[in-house]
């Protein structure tokens, strides 16, 4: 918000128009630079248009922020904030502003009448996906209903079939709520969905119900939330290991789950600087029949040099137990693949038994990149820039506390038995919400059993190390 | 697509090799949770080792059913292979030269085998009527019984899950239509085709047990000796004489005896813990009950 060019308003009224019509006179138009953070401005009224079934008491919070404004610029920005505000409800579809001078017995002369234009979205959406996969094709259909009761209410519910015996569905309310004028938001969803775990040898459906809260608070943004889940665990063929075997059939697990996140990146996929940290427990065992106490944590910290170049450094570990016996394979921490230890395959280090990987109760995993652009720069400031070349390190273990010896004995277990890969490769930005490598990757050690890629590797997917 | 062939070629050449020490057949838990057809099988395969004189431990799982390659049980490990239901044993034993029915004709054998279909077209659908269509019987045994290692809701999910499945099964057979009467006397015309094929014999053929023997015996000896809330199947069976002779010199025979004489000290080391018990074991209390009858 710099300089605005705006025009002088006419000074012998109304009547000159017609002049300039029959005579075919150009009207010079004197242009005058004002500096708008010297205009003194003054929001009188704000009105919204196009409000139908939302209520009016949960939008006009939204725009309290513009009475504040004090001059010219500083309104045009908070209307530019408070349309993001609006938008951000999540219940409109479009949102237009219009400012006006004030008018009436009231109005002041440096009087401002702000107007926003708002179509709410429809009443129903709906949605239809086809998906190819691997080993399965799904087609899903999905229904949304934005704003049901007029203060953002949202019913959202989605069915998948897939050419296999993957059916699965979920429904999810969320309802918004204000604590200490910040947006926090309550949801509740019945889902089902399945999926096979072909490296540990097991497929798994589960069928649960959740109530989430989310909040903020000065340590980031939280997640609270209780799961229910009946989980069926079945094996994908006659090969898989005995092991896991045993471990076939239904539990009910009840867990508490707390997760907050602090994210300061300025961008999700290739960050340039900024840190990221994530930290969750989750405490199964309110009744159903799993019982386990679980950390997980995970920390990214980026920094920018000369030339563009970008050093990243990921770390996550984990550690869980189980309260009454042994954990269960689907609850187990898994380290390997191609985008979190590249050079091992997914799932591909830590404990396995005949080619199935059994997972572990204790993780700790990280990776140090260089990042720098593409040799030559080809397409820069525009295509290029969701393009990456990376040089990376990444370590690795997944190894089963034994409670019984010492802390040093368990660490000492951790470092003698470590993965590492090095190796370089390109990272694509898959619209700022995933990422795709293709990497060729070293490992330089790894442990007897484990499922090793070294060579060309690729990968896609949300989270990376 | 690949294992449907592995499966029978390493099994042939696994047939080659010895009978391993480890053999364990995987099974509910007999006091709270097994049912009575499973019950039935899982006495029929045990039968049928005895009587090979294999050794093998009895291992009891409350999820063995979602262990069994096939779901459903008995299975056994048998080194690297998992078989389950006593047909595919029977044959996995066979390769590994054991035989019980070699001593047999080839009129004889057919007859076997067609007794053998007789039970497993009568009995068995029968138990599973009983168990899962039979509305008292459903409600007061196998729903609690089916429930018991889940924890609330699954105790009444998986349960009722089950009975549509065996509902279907039925319904597909034909079964699913008859009245509880119709199934009794189905039962009875089976028992009475056994009854005359026994007469006066110790076996049902020869004076040499074989398989028919084996399966017969799970079947009836676990009828009989299963308190249930309607004990008609049980009373049919009991009208036959000979058959109820046949199943206490089995039961004398192949069970009592063996496990008189040479399990007392892996008793002890099962009873240590994890669910593990040997041959014959937890039919503790049914021999009581049987005797008692």
């Amino acid at each position: 918000m710099g300089v605005v060019y705006a025009k002088e308003l006419p000074s012998n009224g109304p009547n000159q128009v017609d002049d300039s019509h029959s005579q075919h006179e150009v009207v010079e138009r004197e242009e005058v630079e004002v500096d708008l953070a010297k205009t003194p401005a003054h929001v009188q009224k704000v009105h919204i248009d196009g409000l139908g079934r939302t209520k009016n008491d949960f939008v006009t919070d939204e725009v309290d922020e513009l009475f504040k404004a004090e001059n010219f610029e500083d309104m045009i920005k908070k209307c530019a904030e408070t349309k993001m505000k609006l938008n951000n409800l999540g219940i409109f579809k479009k949102i237009s502003i219009l400012v006006d001078t004030s008018k009436g017995e009231k109005a002041r002369p440096d009087g401002y009448e702000v107007t926003f234009k708002v179509e709410e979205m429809r009443r129903v959406g709906g949605t239809l996906n086809t998906h190819v996969g691997t080993n399965d094709g799904t087609v899903s259909v999905g229904a949304k209903l934005p704003n049901i009761f007029g203060r953002g209410e949202k019913f959202d519910a989605t069915y998948t079939y897939g050419t296999k015996n993957t059916v699965g569905y979920n429904a999810t309310f969320r309802r918004p709520l204000k604590i200490n004028k910040k947006w926090s938001s309550v949801s509740s969803s019945i889902y089902r969905y399945s999926g096979d775990f072909p490296w540990s040898g097991y497929s798994e459906t589960n069928t649960g119900i959740d109530l989430n809260f989310n909040f903020k608070s000065i340590f980031g943004d939280h997640a609270l939330g209780w799961d229910g889940v009946w989980r069926d665990l079945g094996c994908i063929n006659r090969q898989t290991a005995f092991v896991v075997r045993e471990q076939c059939g239904h539990t009910l697990k009840s867990s508490l789950k707390h997760t907050v996140v602090q994210d300061h990146r300025d961008n999700k996929i290739l960050p340039n600087h900024g840190s990221y940290l994530r930290i969750t427990e989750e405490f199964a065992g309110l009744g159903g029949d799993v019982q386990f106490l679980k950390h997980d944590m995970e920390l990214q910290l980026n920094r920018s040099f000369i030339l563009d170049t970008v050093l990243q450094l990921c770390l996550a570990g984990g550690v869980m137990k189980g309260l009454h016996g042994k954990t269960m394979l689907n609850d187990r921490f898994y380290v390997g693949g191609p985008l979190t230890l590249r050079g091992f395959n997914l799932r591909g280090a830590g404990p396995n038994s005949d080619g199935n990987s059994l997972g572990a109760e204790t993780y700790l995993c990280g990776g140090l990149h260089m990042y720098t652009p593409l040799p030559f720069r080809p397409g820069k400031g525009g295509f290029g820039e969701l393009f990456r070349t990376h040089f990376f390190v990444n370590a690795g273990n997944a190894v089963n506390v034994d409670f019984n010896t010492t802390a040093i004995e368990n660490l000492q277990q951790l470092v003698d038995t470590v993965r590492l890969t090095y190796g370089m490769g390109v990272v694509l930005n898959l619209g700022g919400v995933a990422r795709l490598e293709l990497n060729y990757c070293i490992p330089v050690k790894s442990q007897p059993g484990d499922s090793v890629n070294p060579g060309v590797q690729f990968g896609i997917g949300v989270s990376y190390l | 697509m690949a294992s449907l062939i592995e499966q029978p070629i390493a099994v042939e050449l696994g047939a080659s090799e010895p009978w391993p020490d480890n053999v364990c057949l995987f099974q509910p838990y007999e006091n709270k949770q097994i049912l009575l057809p499973d019950a039935a099988s899982c006495v029929s395969v045990r039968t049928f080792l005895n009587m090979c004189g294999l050794k093998y431990t009895v291992e009891l799982r409350n999820n063995a059913e979602n262990m069994s390659p096939s779901g459903i049980v008995p299975f056994m490990k048998i080194g690297p292979f998992l078989i389950s239901e006593l047909d595919p044993i029977i044959a996995f034993i066979n390769t590994k030269g054991h035989h019980l029915s070699d001593n047999l004709n080839d009129s004889e054998r057919a007859e076997m085998r067609a007794y053998m279909s007789l039970i497993d077209k009568v009995m068995v659908n029968a138990e599973l009527y009983l168990t899962w269509c039979e509305t008292t019987t459903y409600t007061e045994v196998t729903k609690i019984r089916y429930g018991s290692p889940y924890p609330w809701p699954l105790n009444i999910i998986l349960p009722w899950k089950r009975q549509m499945e065996i509902g279907r099964k039925l319904k597909a057979l034909g079964w699913a239509q008859k009245t509880y009467e119709e199934v009794c006397e189905e039962v009875r015309t089976c028992c009475s085709a056994l009854s005359e094929r026994l007469g006066n014999q110790q076996y049902f053929f020869g004076n040499r047990p074989s398989e028919i023997d084996a399966l017969v015996f799970g079947h009836l000896f676990t009828i009989l000796s299963t308190s249930q809330p309607k004990m008609d199947l049980a009373h049919i069976v009991g009208e036959f004489e000979n058959l109820a002779a046949f199943c206490i010199h089995i039961d004398n025979k192949y069970f009592t005896e063996i496990w008189r004489n040479d399990s007392t000290a892996e008793i002890q080391r099962h009873q240590e813990g994890n669910g593990q018990t040997s041959n014959g074991e937890n039919s503790d209390d049914s021999f009581v009950k049987l005797n008692g009858d």
